[in-house]
Parts: structure tokens; C-alpha cells; sequence
């Protein structure tokens, strides 16, 4: 609508401003807490804005000094790039053949269908399997079998993502370049994949999110530094007999920071809108 | 040697017959149109042709190999879709090279053959855009383009022109027209419009519920429709129908006292429909006259279609704007003995013995 009242447009604009604010005013105190000395946390009434800015607990976390906290959280942050990272690759790679097929021949959707159907389980039902199972296999305490439990809670969902993608390209522009001579694999390579770039980005960043945010499964099978992710090295933090709330505060920040950078290195590959022009309209 | 034979093409999905039996013999050259409306199996045919679907049971040659189970990419044919269905991401010039970048044609020699047909279709000037970058009309030549290029020995269009706008429409038509007749090859096209029925096709086969109603060559399908189906859907305003009883002498109209004077050779009180064409309709009082009383004139600019009853049925006459016919009127109407289509109500078959 191109016209509108000045009244509207400032309820309009007070609104956004008010939903930001809700969403951003965590995170906003997430940093103050981060940065403010341990003295001003405990103060009595609450100081919003600390008397002197503290990074130290940057430092402390950031320290590669052998058995400190540093190293404990930066070993952490490694296993949570790893676990999430090698889910996350292994997911999008799955679910690009398996969404074709399942949008391409509806015969065979009730599969997925079942498949999203385990979805509905508690994590808690299938834990002591999974971990009879990894203990069996001597797979515990291990980034690559945590990054194998992850895969089968992303698979799904990515399928299901890049089925929906599959469903908004034309067939006709597979019918023709099948007719224009174009094999099963350079059809998808040449043609469906570069058109559902934005939907394998989003399945790929939301399959990110949930492996990097998971925290009872890799509470469960990870032991030590060898394993351990980020969501439980910070569950460590709080489990001493005294919590310094800075100091989860500060690993919340910097463990937020890898997701908000894919979200930023992806945005590119977002911008949907890409078939516009392939067919009519 | 037929370019392209069907024989008894039937195509099942579960229960439902789309296609019962199709049976189409087309020379080298040929421009048939596959006419009908929606859900009349068409697009079906089509797509059996070009193998993206196969028949349930018949077969489909195409010059004397058949091709039934053989590979759209093999089928040397070419199509072109409703929804253009153009590579998106790719340039203009590499759509339009596609098919033969995929069969491996040489790069200097694919890019002669791009210009070519870029040049035979006016869009030399687009060929490093995208098709988003496109007009509806550019899009659709880009989609021609590339069929053209790898010279099959059939075309293939699906309804291409339903997506224009009528101006445009008209002129893409004559293009294709324009094309046909210069490179004189095999064309299979569907529409569900007669005019582009009636102005591309050298041969129209008229469909319905999965079978060929007729398939002739367009004035006669115009001037001797074979059912009353394809009496009333080629042609606009669309052909009148009237119900009639024969006499020894000629019809007579339900709802008019004076029979009409018709040599038609059937036995006499055989209930018929009697269909007339507005536009062969003139104003004069001559042996084979209507008595009709005018409801609603509309002035087209070349023409006055007036819709008015005779004998209490509905009848449209498209008149010349001179005639000065108005609302409320009553006038004679009258056509030539060969303007009466008659047909059997009950199966809509046609009467007429024809000359």
C-alpha cells in the first residue's frame, strides 16, 4: 500500500522498533553481564551498565594455557565446529538425492512421511539404545559417531526442506533438458541444483543451528575435551560449586558467534528468487 | 514414408482412460494441430509423443523406427513448452545451445548454430542475458530458438502462445506461420484455441474425452464438421443450434409454422439438430428463411452479432453494421442450402450427405 497515514506509519515503525527490542534486549544483556566485574552482578540494586568494562573473561575463555578454562571451551568450540560442520555437510548431501526423488515421484512421499513420523519420538526414548548401540561399537565420547546421532536428527528435516524446494522448480525445465539431451546427473547438476541453491543454503543453516544449539545427546555420549560441545562445556561452567555468571555469559556470546557468521557468509545464497524468469511470469 | 505414425495409442492413468485409441498418420511437413479443451487428452498425446510419457498400449513411429520405450533425447524430437521451461540460470545464448552442448557438438560450430537461430527469430541482441531479463514474446522465442537449433525432425509445441497477451499472441502467430513455411518441417501442436487452430494447422484433429472427433484439414473442418462437438467449438461466436423435424420437403424449426425448404435425403419425421453459423447468415427474405426476432445487438466493428430468437430458440447472427438491425426488431434471415450442418441428437454425428 503506497499510501499511508502518518499515524499508521508511526504505529507501524514504534511496533518494529518494540519486537526488536523484545528479541534483541537478552541478547544485549547476554554482553553487559559478559563484561561487567563480578562485584557489579551481585550488587544489590541491579547496576544495568557496569561501573568499568571487564573483558578478562575473554581472556580467561580465549587462553590456550594446557588444563584452564580456556582450553576446555576452545577444545569445545573445536568439537561443536566439527560435530555440526560434519552433520551439517553429511545432512545437505543427503537430503539433495532423497528431496529430488520424494518430489519427484510422489509415489514414494509416504516414506518420508515415516521418517519424519520418528521425528515425533522423544530424544529421551531412543538415548539408551543410541547409547547401547555406540557403546557397543565403542563409539562414545567421539565427535564423528555424535556427528553420525546428529545426522539422523538433520536428515529428515533437511529432506523435508529440500523436497519443498524441489516442489517450486518446474518439472517442464527438467522435461526439456532431459529432451534437450541431458543425462539424470547433469539435468540436477546443470540445472535443479544452481535453481535450489537458496533452499539447500537454508537447509543447511537451520541443519547447523540445531546440530551447534543440541545439547542432550552430546551431554549423554561425550565424556571429556575429546568430545565434549560447546552446550555442554558451558552446562560445566554452572556445574561448579560457584557460578560465575560473566563467565557463562561470555562463553554464551562467543559460542553465538560462529552461527551469526555462517548466517552472514550465506546470506548470498538466501536471496531466494532465483527460478524467476525460467517459466512464465 | 509417414514422419509420424500413431496407432491405437491408449493411455490409462489407474482407472481413468485418457487416450482411447489415436490413430494419426502425418506426412513430412505437416503442421497438425491437436485441438480440444482442457482434460481432453491433448497434452497427453503430446507428451507421448515427445516420450515424457509412454502409452499404455499402441504405438508411436516416428519415420519408420517405433520409438515406443526409446529415450526423449533419442527421439530427434524437439519441443516447446507452455511455461517456456527455459534454463534460468543460464545466458540466452547457452539455453538456446543446450541441447547440443549436451550432445557434444563443437563449441565454434554450436555458437554458429545459436546465431543462426537467434538470427532467424530477431533476438541476436539478447543472447547474453538472462531470461529473467526477458519479455514474455522474448522468452518465447528464446524457447523456440532452442528447439530450432538442433533440427529435429518433429516440433513439439504445448499451447506456447497461451501465456501471451492477444497482440502479442498474434504476432508469435504469424511468426510460427512464418517459420513453418520456411523450414517445412514435421509440427505436432496443442491449443485450445481454434484460431490458432484454424490459421497454423495444414491438418486439425478435433479431441474429446481422449478420442479424435475429426481430423481434417481446416476448412473442412469449419465448412463440414463431422460431430456436433466440433460444430460448436471451432468457430466464434459458436455455430446455433436448433432441434428441427424433417418433412418431405425440407425442416421444420420447433417453435415456427412455416417449414423450411432443405434438400437433405433423409426419411421424413426424423428429429435432427439443425446447426447454421452466424456469419453465414445474411438478411433477405429468400426460399430458406428464418423469421427472427432480435434481442441484443452488439457492434464488434466489423460486425453486428445480434442474438434474438427463432421459434422461441436461441439463434445469433453475426450481420454487417449497416444492416442497422436493433433490439426488438424483427427480420428474415437467411443462409445458402449448403450453410445447414444437420446432425442426430442423440450421437451428434452429421447428417448431411456431403457433395
Amino acid at each position: 500500500m503506497e499510501r499511508q497515514s502518518l499515524a499508521r506509519k508511526i504505529a507501524l515503525h514504534a511496533a518494529a522498533l518494540l519486537l526488536a527490542a523484545v528479541i534483541l534486549a537478552p541478547l544485549v544483556w547476554l554482553f553487559v553481564m559478559s563484561i561487567s566485574p563480578p562485584a557489579d552482578l551481585a550488587a544489590k540494586p541491579l547496576r544495568w551498565w557496569p561501573e568499568a568494562v571487564d573483558f578478562s573473561r575473554y581472556r580467561l575463555l580465549l587462553s590456550t594455557v594446557e588444563n584452564s578454562a580456556g582450553a576446555a571451551f576452545l577444545a569445545a568450540l573445536r568439537n561443536s565446529l566439527l560435530v555440526a560442520g560434519t552433520a551439517t555437510i553429511a545432512a545437505v548431501l543427503l537430503a539433495i538425492p532423497a528431496g529430488w526423488a520424494v518430489s519427484r515421484t510422489p509415489s514414494i512421499g509416504w516414506s518420508l512421511g515415516l521418517i519424519i513420523g520418528t521425528y515425533m519420538l522423544p530424544p529421551v526414548a531412543l538415548a539408551v539404545p543410541l547409547y547401547m548401540a555406540l557403546a557397543h561399537f565403542g563409539l562414545l565420547n567421539n565427535v564423528f559417531s555424535l556427528a553420525l546421532v546428529y545426522l539422523t536428527i538433520l536428515a529428515p528435516f533437511t529432506t523435508w526442506l529440500m523436497k519443498s524446494g524441489f516442489d517450486t522448480i518446474p518439472r517442464d525445465i527438467e522435461a526439456a533438458a532431459m529432451m534437450d539431451g541431458a543425462g539424470l546427473f547433469a539435468t540436477l547438476r546443470i540445472v535443479t541444483l544452481p535453481l535450489a541453491m537458496p533452499v539447500v543454503a537454508t537447509s543447511a543453516l537451520f541443519a547447523f543451528l540445531l546440530a551447534w544449539d543440541e545439547f542432550f545427546y552430546a551431554l549423554l555420549f561425550t565424556a571429556d575435551q575429546r568430545a565434549k560441545t560447546l552446550t555442554v562445556a558451558i552446562a560445566d561452567l554452572a556445574g561448579g560449586r560457584v557460578s560465575d555468571y560473566g563467565l557463562i555469559a561470555t562463553a554464551g556470546v562467543l559460542a553465538a558467534l560462529p552461527p551469526v557468521l555462517v548466517g552472514l557468509f550465506m546470506q548470498r545464497a538466501l536471496i531466494s528468487g532465483l527460478t524467476n524468469g525460467g517459466v512464465k511470469g | 514414408m509417414s514422419a509420424l505414425t500413431l496407432e491405437r495409442i491408449a493411455k490409462n492413468y489407474g482407472e481413468v482412460e485418457t487416450l482411447k485409441g489415436i490413430d494419426i498418420a502425418l506426412e513430412s511437413g505437416e503442421f497438425l494441430v491437436l485441438l480440444g479443451s482442457s482434460g481432453c487428452g491433448k497434452s497427453t498425446l503430446l507428451n507421448i509423443i515427445a516420450g515424457l510419457a509412454e502409452p499404455t498400449s499402441g504405438d508411436v513411429r516416428i519415420g519408420d523406427r517405433s520409438v515406443v520405450g526409446v529415450h526423449p533425447k533419442d527421439r530427434d524430437v524437439a519441443m516447446v513448452f507452455q511455461s517456456y521451461a527455459l534454463y534460468p540460470n543460464l545466458t540466452v545464448a547457452r539455453n538456446i545451445g543446450f541441447g547440443l552442448e549436451m550432445r557434444h557438438v563443437p563449441a565454434a560450430e554450436r555458437e554458429k548454430a545459436v546465431r543462426e537461430a537467434a538470427a532467424l527469430l530477431q533476438i541476436e541482441n539478447l543472447l547474453d542475458r538472462k531470461p529473467a531479463q526477458l519479455s514474455g514474446g522474448q522468452r518465447q522465442r528464446v524457447a523456440i530458438g532452442r528447439a530450432l537449433v538442433r533440427r529435429p525432425k518433429i516440433f513439439l509445441f504445448d499451447e506456447p502462445l497461451s501465456n501471451l497477451d492477444a497482440k502479442l499472441r498474434m504476432e508469435m502467430r504469424s511468426e510460427l506461420k512464418r517459420l513453418h513455411q520456411m523450414l517445412k518441417t514435421t509440427v505436432v501442436y496443442v491449443t485450445h484455441d481454434q484460431i490458432e487452430a484454424m490459421t497454423l494447422a495444414t491438418r486439425i484433429a478435433v479431441m474429446r474425452n481422449g478420442v479424435i472427433e475429426q481430423l481434417d484439414r481446416p476448412e473442412a473442418i469449419y465448412n463440414r464438421p463431422a460431430t456436433l462437438y466440433v460444430a460448436t467449438f471451432v468457430g466464434a461466436p459458436p455455430m446455433n443450434l436448433l432441434s428441427a423435424t424433417t418433412t418431405p420437403e425440407g425442416l421444420s424449426i420447433a417453435g415456427l409454422e412455416t417449414p423450411l425448404a432443405l434438400r437433405h435425403g433423409l426419411e421424413a419425421g426424423r428429429p435432427v439438430t439443425l446447426g447454421i453459423r452466424p456469419e453465414a447468415l445474411g438478411l433477405a427474405a429468400r426460399e430458406t428463411a428464418l423469421a427472427f426476432h432480435a434481442e441484443l445487438a452488439e457492434l464488434t466493428g466489423p460486425e453486428l452479432v445480434v442474438t434474438g430468437t427463432v421459434g422461441g430458440q436461441k439463434l445469433v447472427a453475426s450481420l454487417p453494421p449497416a444492416s442497422g438491425v436493433s433490439p426488438g426488431d424483427r427480420a428474415t434471415l437467411f443462409a445458402a442450402p449448403e450453410a445447414f450442418h444437420l446432425f442426430d441428437p442423440a450421437t451428434g454425428l452429421r447428417l448431411n450427405r456431403d457433395r
